[in-house]
C-alpha cells in the first residue's frame, strides 16, 4: 500500500468517485424537491430527512471504513462482517429512535403541526433507516470486495461512491416509506 | 450453521468485535444524528438570506457531502496507515501525511470546480436566477478551503490520539465529522454572505 500510495493516486481513485457522489447528490436534491414538497406535511417531513441524510455519515461511513480496514490488514472474515452488520443495524435502530423523539420534541416546540398521529415521527425514520440499510449493506459490502479485488484502495473509492448511493435511496426509501404509512 | 461456527467458544457466543463497534460508537452516533436536526433548524432560520441566492440551496447537498466525503476518506485511510503501521502515532508531519494532504486537497479542488460548474448548468437549465456568480463562487471555494484545512488538522490529531488509545478513529471520527461538515457548511456560508454582501 506505502509504496504505491501516492498523491496521484489518491486523486486518479478518489475524484472519480468524487464525481459519482456529486451527481448523485444533484440528482437526490431533484427527487427530494420533486417529491416531497408536495406532502401537507412538508414541514414536519423536512425536519427529519437532513438527520436521515447524515445515516450515510453516522451508520453507512464507518461501516464502510472498518469493512475496507478488514480488507486491507485481511481481518476480512464472516465473522467479523456478521459483527460489522449487526452492529450498524443495532446502531441504526437506536438512531432512528432518537432522530424520531427529538422530532416530536422539536414539533412540540417550535413547528406544533399535528397533521398526523405523532408516533409516526418514530416509525418514519426507523422503516426508512431500514430499508435503505438493506440496499447500502450488500452494495458497499460488494463494492470493497470489488476494489480489493482489482489492487485498488477501497477507502478511496467506496465511500464517496456509496454517499450517491446511500443519498439517492435515503430520499426514495423515505418516500415509499411516508407513502406506505400513509402520510398526507 | 456454518456462519455460527466461529461464534462458538466453550459453549457460548462472543461478539466481541460487535460489542467493541457498538461501544465505541453510541454515543457519537446518537449526538451526530441528533445535530442532523438542528442542521435543518439554521437552514429555516436564514432561509431569507438563502432565497436571495437561490443558487446555495441547489449546490449546498453537494457541498455537504463533498466535505464528508473527503473527511471521511482522510480518516479512513489515516487508520488503515495506523492499522497497517505506514503511518507513525505520533503527531509530526511526515511525508505520508503530505502525500494525503496534497491528494485530498487537489482532488477537493477538481471536484469543487466541477461541482460548481455542474451547479450553475442545473441553474441556468431549470431556470434558478443567478445572483452575484462571482461572489458566490469565492464564497464556496473560501468555505471549502477553511473547512478542509480545519478538518484535517482536527482529523489528523484526532486519528491519533484515538488510536493511541487502542479505539478505532473510523468509529469516532466519521460520524462526528460528517455532522460537522453539515453544520458548519452552511453556516460559513451565511457568515460570509453576511460578511461580503
Amino acid at each position: 500500500m506505502e509504496a504505491r500510495d501516492t498523491k496521484g493516486r489518491i486523486v486518479k481513485e478518489t475524484f472519480p468517485s468524487e464525481m459519482v457522489s456529486i451527481v448523485g447528490d444533484l440528482f437526490a436534491g431533484i427527487v427530494l424537491s420533486l417529491l416531497i414538497v408536495s406532502f401537507k406535511s412538508f414541514l414536519l417531513l423536512i425536519l427529519i430527512i437532513p438527520a436521515l441524510l447524515s445515516l450515510r455519515g453516522n451508520l453507512s461511513g464507518p461501516f464502510i471504513a472498518r469493512t475496507s480496514r478488514d480488507f486491507i490488514i485481511g481481518e476480512f472474515n464472516k465473522k467479523s462482517w456478521f459483527e460489522n452488520v449487526l452492529a450498524t443495524l443495532f446502531l441504526s435502530l437506536l438512531t432512528a429512535l432518537a432522530i424520531g423523539v427529538f422530532s416530536i420534541f422539536i414539533n412540540f416546540l417550535l413547528i406544533r403541526l399535528y397533521i398526523f398521529h405523532i408516533g409516526l415521527l418514530i416509525v418514519i425514520p426507523v422503516v426508512s433507516i431500514t430499508l435503505t440499510l438493506a440496499i447500502s449493506i450488500p452494495c458497499s459490502t460488494f463494492l470493497n470486495f470489488l476494489a480489493f479485488r482489482r489492487g485498488l484502495d477501497p477507502n478511496n473509492i467506496v465511500n464517496p461512491v456509496m454517499t450517491a448511493i446511500d443519498d439517492f435511496f435515503t430520499v426514495i426509501c423515505f418516500y415509499l416509506t411516508i407513502i406506505m404509512l400513509g402520510v398526507p | 450453521m456454518l456462519l455460527f461456527n466461529n461464534y462458538y467458544v466453550g459453549g457460548a457466543i462472543t461478539l466481541d468485535y460487535f460489542k467493541k463497534i457498538f461501544k465505541e460508537s453510541v454515543i457519537v452516533v446518537l449526538i451526530s444524528s441528533v445535530m442532523g436536526l438542528f442542521s435543518g433548524t439554521i437552514l429555516s432560520n436564514n432561509e431569507r438570506v438563502l432565497a436571495s441566492f437561490p443558487i446555495i440551496l441547489l449546490v449546498l447537498p453537494s457541498l455537504n457531502s463533498l466535505i464528508g466525503d473527503i473527511s471521511t476518506v482522510l480518516v479512513s485511510r489515516l487508520t488503515s496507515h495506523l492499522y497497517i503501521g505506514t503511518l507513525s502515532p505520533k503527531i509530526q508531519v511526515s511525508d505520508r501525511l503530505k502525500q494525503d494532504f496534497y491528494g485530498l486537497l487537489i482532488t477537493i479542488l477538481l471536484s469543487l470546480a466541477a461541482l460548481i460548474s455542474l451547479g450553475y448548468i442545473l441553474g441556468s437549465v431549470s431556470g434558478i436566477q443567478i445572483v452575484n456568480p462571482l461572489l458566490i463562487t469565492s464564497i464556496f471555494i473560501i468555505t471549502i478551503m477553511i473547512l478542509f484545512g480545519l478538518m484535517f488538522v482536527f482529523l489528523f490529531m484526532g486519528s491519533i490520539l484515538i488510536f493511541r488509545k487502542g479505539k478505532d478513529p473510523n468509529n469516532f471520527l466519521i460520524p462526528m465529522v460528517t455532522s460537522l461538515a453539515d453544520f458548519l457548511t452552511p453556516l460559513f456560508i451565511i457568515i460570509f454572505i453576511q460578511i461580503f454582501v
